[in-house]
């Protein structure tokens, strides 16, 4: 028998029975719309998670901070200083594309009549693009600035106006960064000796707010933040705290030896950015670097978490459409079995014609898996519609909420992965379903068959 | 050299818990281009007979010998093959698939043969029209009368030239004219084509087309005749 021939013949006695064939082929419609919706329904939910995170900063990047070192505390607990040497070990990690280090320092700046409390950070200018500096406006630091710097999105919100009534200031406006560009801020620092510098920055390009992570700092070239730290550190002989630690306000740590203390805070760099190579080696990296003693972490640390929760949920989801689609290859199975007591005569007649084992089995296979393939392509059909609903109602009323052009939450997504398992899985449904009526209508023997009417 | 030859052939059935003996030792012989009816009362085991000839069924015992190949040794998927090339076969009644057009009907052994749709199409209208109803090609059983179901059987026994056409009281629903009409058609046919027919009937007068009729009485040929069908050609 040619394939062709199979195929019409299978279609015909299909819709011999339209009533039936449809109520089978409904049941695997609703089989695999469970499983599609069940599924899609875990992958937008690992998507939007990981979405949101990459809000947060980027999944390539790990942050080493500098060490913090208690007085009286072990020396083998002690973290790793986050020295050259340190830098040019952590460069040699399998994995690692660059390393940035860079200082912080904190201080009072005013905008024009508006005061506030930022974060000066001083990073490699060539080293922006890399670790995923997205600019909104202007431009990303050069080689040759000295005071020219590039603004978080957020930076812009830290400014308020003193003479403003104190109360309003719960409630921040929230101002347009670009009002920062192309402005001057004058920064103060002040060391432990209580002497102040003023710096003026010019702000020559505002990030995006797409970087959480960046979006509350200033950057400024490494060389000239490097020397404002050494400033803030002048005097400093008994605190071991945060080098950028708001001025004036003296944390007294007896036990500590003075000269020791101030040399270890000069060697050490604030913290280092290490860019990965891949999200998929960044875990393993943070891994390696607190193993090695640095005080490390990753956004792509909390992602196994996330991974772990979503893989069960799914599994849940998954088991629930699995249920409903083992409920359906039962009807194709049922219906299979109805229609060879229906048609033992014509099996028989058929075999006694020169059909062969085979062409019966095949007859019978392409029938059932027939069902499923239809089942299976209305049920994708009907699952992108469902997905559709579901992300225009309820994922709209769980959206985020961050800022009015936000996108509605993707809570159901189809990849087109899942369309191509869910046709051949319901196809495959459907042959596995046929099996048995199949043999069945094998082994009935041509003779007794003809006896049936 | 017979086409068909049965040995020695027993066939018993288990029905419940006894044993029936449906044939005790049938030894026949059929020659090429034979017309051969067979004759007998209900439950003188003429069918099984018929179907152990046919290779339709195993016999508990003896050899049937189809051009000298021992059909009943052969593997199922074997002797389908042999059904495909050689053998045709016309039962009572409601042998046709109900969803299939005339025409589909009896294209069906070309079908499962792997012969081109053009082609079986052509040839199943040619046999048809052979037999006076080629405009009803395209009606589907239920939408014909019993002579016209039986001519399509017939059509779709012979639209693949088999070399022996095996029948299963052919007659048995039909009128008296149509009957004779569909004998003489056969008498006629397998005569031109030079095809060997083997037919079971318990109808005396359809016998009588035959070149040679056998009676069987209780499992057992009881005796052999030449047939009238000279009488009528």
């Amino acid at each position: 028998m040619k394939s062709y021939d199979l195929v019409t013949l299978a279609n015909r006695n299909l819709w011999r029975r339209k009533g039936r064939t449809f109520l089978t082929v409904l049941g695997m419609i609703i089989g695999t719309t469970a499983i599609v919706v069940m599924l899609s329904l875990g992958i937008g939910l690992v998507e939007s998670q990981k979405e949101q995170m990459a809000q947060w900063g980027s999944l390539n990047i790990i942050r080493v901070d500098q060490a913090w070192s208690f007085p009286g505390e072990p020396e083998e607990n002690r973290q790793r200083r986050l020295t050259d040497e340190a830098i040019e070990e952590i460069k040699l990690i399998e994995g690692v594309l660059a390393v940035s280090p860079a200082y912080e320092v904190g201080g009072e700046a005013m905008l024009g009549r508006k005061i506030g409390y930022i974060s000066l950070i001083g990073i490699d200018p060539g080293m922006m693009e890399l670790f995923e500096f997205n600019l909104a406006h202007g431009r990303l630091l050069n080689e040759g600035d000295k005071f020219n710097v590039v603004a978080g999105s957020m930076v812009i919100n830290s400014f308020y106006d003193p003479n403003m009534a104190p109360g309003y200031w719960e409630e921040p406006p929230q101002s347009d960064p670009l009002e920062l560009l192309d402005k001057r801020i004058s920064f103060t620092l002040m060391n432990q000796r209580q002497q102040k510098r003023i710096y003026g920055l010019n702000v020559v390009g505002v990030l995006s707010d797409k970087s959480m992570e960046h979006a509350w700092s200033v950057f400024g070239p490494l060389s000239e933040v490097k020397k404002m730290r050494d400033f803030t550190m002048q005097g400093m002989g008994s605190t071991p705290g945060d080098p950028g630690f708001p001025p004036g306000k003296d944390i007294v740590v007896p036990d500590m030896p003075r000269g020791d203390a101030r040399a270890r805070e000069e060697e050490q760099y604030s913290f280092a950015l290490v860019r990965t190579e891949d999200v998929s080696v960044t875990r393993a990296i943070s891994q390696e670097l607190r193993d090695r003693g640095f005080n490390a972490y990753s956004l792509a640390d909390s992602l196994e978490g996330i991974e772990e929760q979503a893989r069960q949920i799914q599994a849940v989801l998954g088991g629930i459409g699995a249920i409903t689609l083992f409920v359906a290859a039962i009807g194709i199975t049922n219906t299979m079995v109805m229609s060879i007591y229906e048609r033992t005569r014509e099996i028989a007649i058929m075999k006694v014609v020169g059909a062969s084992f085979a062409d019966v089995r095949a007859l019978f296979l392409a029938e059932s898996s027939m069902i499923g393939m239809l089942g299976g392509a209305f049920g994708i059909g009907l699952s992108y519609f469902l997905s559709y609903l579901l992300n225009k109602y309820v994922g709209a009323m769980m959206s985020p909420g961050m800022g009015p052009e936000s996108a509605p939450l993707q809570i159901s997504l189809i990849p087109p992965w899942l369309v191509l398992f869910a046709l051949i899985f319901s196809m495959g449904i459907g042959l596995l379903s046929g099996l048995y009526p199949a043999n069945r209508a094998i082994r009935l023997d041509p003779i007794t068959a003809m006896r049936h009417l | 050299m017979p086409i068909l030859e049965l040995r020695n052939i027993v066939k018993k059935y288990r029905v419940g818990k006894e044993v029936v003996t449906a044939l005790n030792g049938v030894n026949l012989s059929v020659e090429e281009g034979e017309f051969l009816a067979i004759l007998g009362t209900s439950g003188c085991g003429k069918t099984t007979l018929l179907n152990v000839a046919a290779g339709l069924e195993k016999p508990t015992r003896g050899e049937v010998v189809f051009r000298g190949v021992v059909l009943n040794k052969l593997k199922e998927s074997q002797k389908v093959l042999f059904r495909r090339k050689y053998m045709g076969f016309i039962f009572q009644f409601n042998n046709l698939i109900p969803i299939l057009t005339a025409q589909e009907n009896v294209a069906l052994p070309l079908l499962f043969d792997g012969v081109p749709p053009r082609e079986r199409l052509i040839r199943a209208i040619r046999e048809l029209d052979r037999l006076g109803i080629k405009d009803r090609r395209l009606h589907k059983p239920l939408e014909m009368s019993g002579g016209q179901q039986q001519r399509v059987s017939i059509a779709r026994a012979f639209v693949h030239n088999p070399h022996i056409i095996f029948a299963d009281e052919l007659t048995g629903n039909l009128d008296s004219k149509t009957t004779h009409d569909i004998m003489r058609y056969l008498q006629q046919t397998i005569r031109e084509r030079k095809q060997t027919f083997i037919m079971v009937t318990h109808d005396r007068d359809v016998a009588a087309y035959a070149d040679r009729i056998i009676y069987m009485i209780d499992g057992k040929i009881a005796s052999g005749e030449e047939g009238g069908g000279e009488q009528y050609a």
